[in-house]
C-alpha cells in the first residue's frame, strides 16, 4: 500500500505537494483495515447528513417568525456585510436553507436597500472552494485540538504564559467597529496587561480619522448629507464609490440630480485619475495629487482667510465664488489619500462655509478606539525585528502580501497565529493558520459609519469549519467554552434586555438607538499648514489605488469580481497600469504594451492601458492583483504592486517591446467621435429650462410607428423599465446583482479575450471630447424587451418570443443556437454559450438560484427582466389577492435608484411617471424596435461662469 | 470572324459515344485509372479526413473552438456556406438556363457543370447544420408534427433558407440524375465486365431508349430545366435575404437578393472554368470542349463580373444615399479600417482582374483564364468575409464593436469541405460519363436535346 509506483514524479516530490502523504505513508495499512476505514467513512458520510441544527440556536427570519423551511419559498435573514470594519446592512435570501442572494436592508442607514458590489459578490466568497478547510501548523494540516493546545500557552493562569503579564503578546487587526470584538480585545488586554493591540488596514483611512480628530480636538466622524448640498467640491474624493456610507451618499447625491424631480445640485471634482465621483460631476478638473494639495492650500486661504484666490488653476476663482454664494449649502470633500493636515483644513473650510448641521454634521466615531492605540504597523514591525514580539495574533488581515517588510520580520516571532479565511500569504507564513468563519457563518456585530449597530447572524452552518476573531481572543483571555452567540448577546445585554428585543433586532438587522451621538465639539482654531508633497516636477507620479473590484486584494479569488469590467477601463482579469494619454503619445505606448515600472530599485512588469482624463505625469496602479495564494481563481492574475508601495525615489517606466493581451470588454476606440451622441443623450440644465423636451422622445422624428408585424401583447400588465442616466454613477453593483440572481456564468480571462463574456447587463462607457479631458458617460445596457423585437422574427424555431405581458422571453430548451437573434439585436445584449460555461464554473451547484435555469452549451441567453421574480409576485398576488410590487435584481441593488421597473399600464406605477419625463428617450429609435426600456437623458448643471 | 465550332470537325455520333464511354469504362488501350486521378483522389481524401476530424472535434467540444464571438456570431461557417452555394450555381445556369435558351455550346459542358453544382451544394448544405449551437436539433427547423406542439417560425429567413437549400439540393440531384439516364443506359449496354453491367444497369433504371421513353424523358427534362432555372435565382435571393432580412448594419439592404444572384453567377462560371480547363486536357476532351466553349464562358464570366461591379457600386451608393450614420461608419471602416485589405482584395479579384477578359487573346489563353477564375473564387470568398464579418464587427452600438479571427478549426473545416467537393467530383468524373453523350449525338444529328 505505501507505494507511489505508477505515478509520475518521485515520492519526495509527491510528499512535498501533499504533506499529509508523509504521515500516511509512515503508517502502512493492510487491506482489511483499509476496507474497514472505508466502510466507516461511508457510514460517517451518512451521519454527517444529520444536521445538528443551526449554530447556537435558531435564526430569526425578517419576514416570518422562524417557520422552518418551505421548499421553493425563500427565507430572508438580516445581517451585515462588513468591509474594513464598516457595516452595510444586508438581507440574505435563502432557498432550502442555503444562502443564494444578498439584498440591501432598507432599514439600515448605510444600505437603504442597496448594496455595493462586494456585498453582492459575498455569495461567491461564501461558497469559495478555496477557503480553508482546517487549521495548518507550519503548512501541515493540524487538528483543532492542536490549535487549542497551542493557544493554551497564552491563557491567563498560573501555568500559562499569561503569568508573564502578556509581554510580547501582540494583536493585529483591521479597523474594528464591532463592539463584541472590541470587548474581546479589551478582555484580552485586561488579562494580559503587557499585550498591545495594533490596528492596520491595507487601504487605510487613518489620515481621515487623524484629520477629523485634529480638527475637532477629539475623535470625530464627519458625515455629509448630500441631499442638503447645493454646491459641492470633491477633491480626489471617494464619497460615491467607497467611503464608509457611500451607498447613502450616492442615494442622496442622485436625489438631487434629475431636474424633472427637483432642484439640481452642482458638483465640482478635482482629481488625478477619473473616479465615479469625478465622472458624476458637472465639472471635472484634472490635477495631479501635488496640485490637489496646492489647491487645498489656496482654497483654505480663500475660504478661511477670505483672501481672493490668486494663482492656481483658472477655474478656482469661479468655484470659490460658487461655494461662497451657497453658504450653508456648500461642501468640500477630500479623499483618503491625503494627509491629516489636509483633512483638518477641509473640515475648517466646511465650518467656515457654515454648513454644519445642514450639509454635514460631526458625530461620535463608530470605531473601537478610533484614534487611540496608534500603535502602527511600523511600530509592530520594529518590535518584531528586535525580537520583542513573542506571540502575534494576526486577525483577518494579510500583511505578508501587502507589506513586503512584514514578510521579512514575521519569522522572528516564535508563535504567530493567523486567523484567515483561506491559506493566503500571511496564513502560510505564520506558524499557525486558524480558519476564519465567513461572515455568513459566525455570530458577530458591526457598526455602520453613523454608528448604527447590526448583529451578524450566521446564515448557515460553517461550510468548511472556522471560528471568529472574538472567539479566539476570548479563548486566549481565558474564557473558555463561551459560544459566539453568547459573546454577542453579552455585549448587547443592556441594550437588548429582553429576548423579544434581541429577536426584533436580529429580524430588523439594526439595533435601535445605536446611532452615534452628535458632537458639539467646536472646530480647532489652529490650522496646521497643508504642505504639498514635493513640488510639481518633471518626474512621473505613481498613484497606487485600491482596485475598485478586488479592493486590497481580498476579493482576488472571487470570479464575479475578477470578471467585472472596471468602471472606466473596462479591463478584467488583470491590472494594467493606467497611463495618461499624453504619456502614451510621447512614449509611443498603446494599450497592452508591456513596460517595466520602477521606483528606486523596486520593479514591476505589467502592461499599460491608456486612461483618458488622467492627469499628465500620473500613472495609476491598482493594488490587489498578482496574489500568490489567493486561491485557484485568483493566483497570479495581474501584477502585484504592493512591493512598490513603500519605495521612495523617482518613478520610471520603460517599454519592454513586448505586447500583453489585456482582457477588456469594450473594444471600440476610446473616443466618442465614434459614438453617435444619440445613444447617450445629454445636455445642460440651462438648455433644459428653455426646452424641457429637447432630448426626449419628441425629438425622434425617425422613430416610425410603421411595423411589419402587428403585435399586441394583450395582457393587462405591461412590464417596462426606465433608467435614469442622471442617477447612474457606474458603480457596477447591478451587474453583479444580475449575475448572482440569474446564474450568469463567469467565462475566464481567455474567453473574455475572445469576447465571449456573458453579462446580461453591462454598463457601457462613452467618452466625448478630447482624450486628455473627456466627458464620460455611463449607460446600463440590457435587453430592451422591444415591442417590435427584431430577434424574434429571425429565430427559425421560435425560441425567443413575446409573452402576453410584453416580455421578450428566451426558451432555452427550444434554442438550437443559430445565433441569428444576436445578429439582429441592435443593442447586442444577447450572450451565447460557446462552451458549457456554467458547467465549467468552480462554484458548487448549491450556490445557484434554483428559480433560474442554468443554461447549457450552445444556447443563447439574455436579460429576462427577472421573470422569476415576476412569477413569484404573480403567485403571491393569486394567493393573497394583493398585487405585489416586482423589483428586478438590478433595480433592488442600485444605490442611486437609477432603475425603475413596473407595469407601465398601471396609472400609479412609478415607472409610468418616469417614462412620462420629458427626458425619456429610447436608444436607436430609427430601428423601430419600440423598446420597453427607456432612458432619462443626462442633464448636467455646469457653472455658467466656467462655460466658455 | 466566325466563331470556332462547338465540336471538332469529323466527330460523329459513333466517335463521341466511343470516346466518352472509354473514359468511364476504361476499356481498350488504357484499361487502368490514370495516375493523376489517384494522386488527386488521395489529396482530396486527405483534405476530407481533416474535415471529418474538424467536425468530430466540433461536435465534441462545441462552437467555442471557433473564433466567433459576442458581436461576430457568424464567421467562416456562414461565409463558407454562402461561398459554396454560390459556386453551386454555375451548373444550373449552364445546364438549365441555357437549355431553355437552346444554346448549342451548353451540350458539352452541362454534365460537368451539373456535377460541380451537386458537389458544391453538398458542401454548402453541411454548414447550416454545423453552425448551430446544438446541431443535433437541426430538424427543429423543419415543420413536422410533434408532441411538443411546436412549429417552425416562418418569418425567419433561416426557415426560408432551410427550404430553399433543401429544394435546391434535391432538385439538383434529380436533374443531374435524370439527365444521366440515357447515358447510363449506353454504358450498361457497352459495359464489358459483369460488375460494370450490374452497376450501370441498376442506375439506368431500365431505360431502353424506346420512343415512348424518349418522349417522356424529353418532356420531363424540359420541365425540370424550367423549374431549375428559377430555382437557382430563388435560392440565391433567399441566401441574400438571410442577410437583408436582418437589421444588422451593412446587411439591411434591398439590393441583396439580386446582388447574391450576380455573385453566384460569377463564382459559378469561375468554378466551371477552373474545373474544365485542366479536365479537358487530362481526359482528352479537346474535341468536345473547344476554344468556342472557353470563349463563351469567358464572356459570361466577364458579364457577371460587371454585374457584381454594379452591385458593389450600388452598395456604396445606397450607404451614402441613406441617412444611417452607423451604416456609413461601418462602410468607411470596411473600406479603410482593419479589414480594408479584404475589401480591396475583393475589388481587385472580382472586378479588376476579370476585365482582362475583354481581350480575346486573354480569353484564348487557358492558363490566364484559369488563374482569373481561381482569383475570382478567392475574391468571392473575401467578399463574403467582408459582408459577414465587417458588418457584425461594427454594428450600431460602439460598445459592442469587436473583431474576429478564425481559428484552425474553421480553416480545417473549409479545407475539409474542399476535400469533400474534390472527392465527390473525382468519383463522378471517374464513374459517370463526363459529357452528355445522348445530347451530343442529338446535336450532331442537328437538334438540341
Amino acid at each position: 500500500m505505501p507505494s507511489l509506483e505508477g505515478l509520475p514524479g518521485d515520492e519526495e516530490d509527491w510528499i512535498r505537494r501533499f504533506p499529509q502523504l508523509e504521515q500516511a505513508l509512515a503508517h502502512p495499512l493492510d487491506r482489511r483495515r483499509t476496507l474497514k476505514l472505508l466502510a466507516l467513512a461511508l457510514a460517517g458520510g451518512g451521519l454527517a447528513g444529520c444536521d445538528p441544527g443551526t449554530p447556537d440556536r435558531g435564526f430569526v427570519s425578517a419576514v416570518r417568525a422562524a417557520p422552518g423551511v418551505v421548499p421553493g419559498v425563500p427565507n430572508i435573514y438580516a445581517s451585515a456585510h462588513v468591509r474594513d470594519g464598516y457595516a452595510n446592512g444586508i438581507l440574505v435570501t435563502h432557498q432550502m436553507g442555503r444562502p443564494i442572494k444578498v439584498e440591501g436592508n432598507p432599514g439600515h442607514p448605510s444600505s437603504l436597500g442597496a448594496t455595493d458590489l462586494f456585498a453582492q459578490a459575498a455569495i461567491q466568497d461564501f461558497y469559495d472552494p478555496d477557503r480553508a478547510s482546517g487549521p495548518l501548523h507550519d503548512g501541515m494540516p493540524a487538528a483543532w485540538q492542536e490549535v487549542t493546545t497551542a493557544l493554551q500557552a497564552l491563557r491567563a493562569g498560573p501555568d500559562g504564559a499569561g503569568a508573564s503579564g502578556g509581554a510580547g503578546l501582540r494583536i493585529l487587526t483591521g479597523t474594528v467597529t464591532s463592539p463584541t470584538l472590541g470587548a474581546a480585545i479589551d478582555a484580552l488586554l485586561a488579562a494580559h496587561p503587557g499585550a498591545i493591540w495594533h490596528r492596520w488596514d491595507a487601504i487605510g483611512r487613518e489620515a481621515v480619522r487623524q484629520g477629523a480628530a485634529r480638527a475637532y480636538g477629539r475623535p470625530a466622524m464627519v458625515i455629509p448629507d448630500l441631499r442638503q448640498v447645493n454646491v459641492a467640491l470633491a477633491v480626489d474624493s471617494d464619497l460615491l464609490d467607497s467611503a464608509p456610507g457611500h451607498l447613502r451618499h450616492a442615494r442622496a447625491f442622485a436625489g438631487r440630480r434629475n431636474p424633472v424631480l427637483g432642484d439640481m445640485s452642482r458638483l465640482y471634482a478635482v482629481e488625478p485619475t477619473p473616479s465615479l465621483t469625478g465622472v458624476a460631476a458637472d465639472h471635472r478638473f484634472i490635477a495631479a495629487p501635488g496640485a490637489c494639495e496646492e489647491i487645498i492650500g489656496r482654497l483654505a486661504a480663500a475660504l478661511l482667510h477670505n483672501e481672493e484666490p490668486s494663482g492656481g488653476p483658472d477655474w478656482l476663482g469661479a468655484v470659490v465664488a460658487d461655494l461662497r454664494a451657497h453658504r450653508g449649502r456648500a461642501l468640500v470633500h477630500l479623499g483618503p489619500d491625503y494627509g491629516a493636515p489636509a483633512h483638518t483644513a477641509i473640515h475648517a473650510m466646511n465650518e467656515a462655509l457654515g454648513g454644519r448641521g445642514k450639509v454635514f454634521d460631526v458625530f461620535e466615531p463608530p470605531e473601537y478606539r478610533p484614534v487611540q492605540p496608534v500603535s502602527t504597523l511600523s511600530d509592530l514591525m520594529d518590535d518584531m525585528e528586535k525580537g520583542r514580539v513573542r506571540t502575534l495574533l494576526i486577525l483577518d488581515v494579510n500583511p505578508v502580501h501587502q507589506v513586503p517588510r512584514f514578510a521579512a520580520v514575521l519569522p522572528r516571532v516564535p508563535l504567530s497565529v493567523a486567523l484567515a479565511d483561506r491559506p493566503h500569504e500571511t496564513a502560510r507564513a505564520a506558524r499557525w493558520h486558524v480558519p476564519l468563519a465567513h461572515g455568513f457563518e459566525a455570530w458577530g456585530d458591526a457598526r455602520a459609519d453613523d454608528g448604527t449597530a447590526t448583529i451578524l447572524q450566521p446564515q448557515a452552518m460553517p461550510l468548511y469549519g472556522g471560528t471568529s476573531a472574538a472567539t479566539i481572543l476570548r479563548f486566549c483571555a481565558g474564557e473558555v467554552g463561551r459560544p459566539a452567540r453568547e459573546l454577542v448577546r453579552q455585549v448587547w445585554r443592556e441594550h437588548l434586555a429582553s429576548e423579544r428585543d434581541w429577536r426584533a433586532a436580529l429580524a430588523a438587522g439594526v439595533i435601535p438607538g445605536t446611532a452615534s451621538a452628535r458632537l458639539e465639539a467646536a472646530i480647532s482654531p489652529v490650522m496646521p499648514p497643508v504642505s504639498p508633497r514635493g513640488a510639481a516636477s518633471a518626474d512621473l507620479t505613481l498613484l497606487l489605488r485600491p482596485d475598485p473590484h478586488l479592493w486590497d486584494g481580498r476579493e482576488a479569488n472571487n470570479p464575479w469580481l475578477q470578471e467585472l469590467p472596471r468602471p472606466l477601463s473596462k479591463s478584467v482579469w488583470g491590472n494594467p497600469l493606467l497611463i495618461p494619454p499624453d504619456l502614451a503619445r510621447s512614449m509611443g505606448l498603446r494599450n497592452g504594451d508591456e513596460i517595466v515600472l520602477s521606483v528606486d530599485a523596486r520593479r514591476a512588469v505589467l502592461p499599460v492601458w491608456v486612461q483618458p482624463g488622467q492627469a499628465s505625469g500620473c500613472v495609476v496602479g491598482l493594488l490587489g492583483s498578482g496574489r500568490r495564494h489567493a486561491g485557484e481563481t485568483g493566483d497570479g492574475v495581474g501584477t502585484d504592486l504592493y512591493p512598490l508601495r513603500d519605495a521612495v525615489g523617482p518613478v520610471r517606466i520603460a517599454a519592454t517591446g513586448r505586447r500583453v493581451d489585456v482582457a477588456c470588454t469594450e473594444h471600440h476606440a476610446t473616443l466618442v467621435a465614434d459614438t453617435p451622441s444619440d445613444i447617450v443623450r445629454h445636455g445642460t440644465l440651462a438648455r433644459f429650462r428653455q426646452e424641457p423636451g429637447f432630448l426626449g422622445t419628441a425629438q425622434d422624428h425617425r422613430a416610425s410607428e410603421a411595423a411589419l408585424y402587428r403585435r399586441d401583447p394583450g395582457a393587462p400588465v405591461a412590464w417596462g423599465m426606465s433608467i435614469d442616466l442622471n442617477a447612474c454613477i457606474g458603480c457596477n453593483a447591478c451587474m453583479i446583482a444580475c449575475q448572482a440572481e440569474n446564474n450568469v456564468p463567469v467565462v475566464g480571462r481567455d474567453e473574455v479575450l475572445r469576447q465571449r463574456e456573458m453579462h446580461w447587463l453591462r454598463i457601457d462607457r462613452a467618452y466625448e471630447g478630447t482624450p486628455d479631458a473627456p466627458d464620460t458617460f455611463f449607460q446600463p445596457m440590457l435587453c430592451m424587451h422591444c415591442e417590435q423585437a427584431p430577434c424574434e422574427t429571425v429565430c427559425p424555431v421560435g425560441a425567443t418570443t413575446h409573452d402576453s405581458e410584453g416580455l421578450n422571453v428566451m426558451v432555452y430548451n427550444r434554442c438550437v443556437g443559430t445565433k441569428f437573434c444576436s445578429n439582429n439585436c441592435p443593442y447586442k445584449v444577447r450572450r451565447f454559450n460557446y462552451f458549457a460555461f456554467a458547467e465549467q464554473e468552480r462554484r458548487p451547484p448549491i450556490s445557484r438560484n434554483p428559480d433560474v435555469s442554468v443554461r447549457a452549451r450552445g444556447v443563447m441567453e439574455k436579460c429576462t427582466f427577472c421573470v422569476q421574480r415576476i412569477a413569484q409576485a404573480r403567485i403571491a398576488a393569486d394567493r393573497d389577492g394583493v398585487a405585489e410590487q416586482v423589483v428586478t435584481a438590478c433595480q433592488a441593488v442600485c444605490p442611486t435608484q437609477a432603475i425603475t421597473f413596473g407595469d407601465i399600464n398601471d396609472p400609479d406605477a412609478a415607472v409610468r411617471h418616469r417614462k412620462a419625463s420629458p427626458l425619456t428617450y429610447g436608444v436607436l429609435p430609427e430601428q423601430g424596435t419600440h423598446p420597453r426600456v427607456t432612458y432619462e437623458a443626462r442633464i448636467r448643471n455646469p457653472n455658467p461662469a466656467l462655460e466658455s | 470572324m466566325s466563331a470556332p465550332a462547338v465540336i471538332a470537325a469529323g466527330e460523329t455520333a459513333q466517335s463521341v459515344t466511343e470516346r466518352i464511354c472509354a473514359v468511364t469504362l476504361r476499356e481498350g488501350a488504357r484499361p487502368w485509372t490514370p495516375l493523376w486521378w489517384w494522386v488527386a483522389f488521395a489529396v482530396s481524401l486527405g483534405l476530407l479526413g481533416m474535415g471529418v476530424i474538424s467536425v468530430a472535434w466540433l461536435f465534441y467540444a462545441g462552437l467555442g473552438i471557433w473564433g466567433i464571438d459576442w458581436p461576430v456570431v457568424w464567421g467562416l461557417d456562414i461565409l463558407n456556406y454562402v461561398w459554396w452555394i454560390a459556386i453551386a450555381s454555375g451548373g444550373t445556369f449552364i445546364s438549365a438556363l441555357f437549355f431553355l435558351l437552346g444554346v448549342e455550346w451548353r451540350t458539352a459542358l452541362n454534365r460537368l457543370a451539373e456535377s460541380l453544382t451537386l458537389c458544391a451544394a453538398l458542401c454548402a448544405a453541411i454548414f447550416p447544420i454545423l453552425h448551430l449551437g446544438r446541431p443535433w436539433f437541426f430538424y427543429w427547423l423543419f415543420p413536422y408534427p410533434n408532441t411538443m406542439g411546436l412549429w417552425a417560425q416562418f418569418r425567419s429567413p433561416l426557415v426560408w433558407d432551410f427550404f430553399a437549400i433543401l429544394t435546391y439540393v434535391l432538385a439538383s440531384i434529380l436533374f443531374w440524375y435524370f439527365g444521366l439516364l440515357p447515358d447510363l443506359a449506353t454504358l450498361r449496354d457497352r459495359a464489358g465486365r459483369p460488375g460494370q453491367r450490374v452497376f450501370y444497369g441498376v442506375l439506368a433504371l431500365g431505360f431502353r431508349g424506346s420512343g415512348r421513353q424518349w418522349r417522356h424523358y424529353r418532356a420531363v427534362y424540359a420541365v425540370m430545366a424550367a423549374l431549375m432555372a428559377p430555382l437557382v435565382v430563388s435560392v440565391h435571393s433567399i441566401v441574400g435575404m438571410d442577410f437583408a432580412g436582418s437589421a444588422a448594419t451593412g446587411w439591411h439592404s434591398t439590393q441583396f437578393p439580386p446582388f447574391f444572384v450576380f455573385g453566384a453567377a460569377l463564382s459559378g462560371f469561375a468554378v466551371v472554368l477552373v474545373a474544365i480547363l485542366p479536365l479537358r486536357a487530362l481526359l482528352g476532351l479537346q474535341a468536345y470542349v473547344t476554344a468556342r466553349h472557353i470563349d463563351v464562358l469567358g464572356r459570361l464570366f466577364l458579364t457577371s463580373s460587371l454585374c457584381v461591379a454594379y452591385a458593389y457600386l450600388m452598395d456604396a451608393f445606397s450607404t451614402f444615399y441613406g441617412s444611417d450614420p452607423a451604416e456609413r461608419t461601418m462602410f468607411v471602416l470596411r473600406v479603410f479600417g482593419l479589414y480594408a485589405p479584404v475589401y480591396w482584395g475583393t475589388i481587385v479579384l472580382n472586378i479588376v482582374l476579370p476585365q482582362l477578359l475583354w481581350w480575346r487573346a486573354v480569353r484564348m489563353t487557358a492558363p490566364l483564364v484559369w488563374l482569373i477564375g481561381l482569383g475570382v473564387l478567392v475574391g468571392m470568398w473575401l467578399e463574403r468575409f467582408q459582408i459577414i464579418v465587417t458588418s457584425l464587427a461594427r454594428t450600431q452600438m460602439p460598445s459592442s464593436w469587436g473583431q474576429y479571427t478564425p481559428t484552425i478549426w474553421e480553416w480545417s473545416l473549409l479545407f475539409g469541405t474542399i476535400g469533400l467537393f474534390l472527392t465527390t467530383f473525382l468519383l463522378i468524373v471517374r464513374l459517370m460519363p463526363v459529357v452528355a453523350m445522348a445530347e451530343m449525338r442529338a446535336m450532331l444529328r442537328g437538334g438540341v436535346g
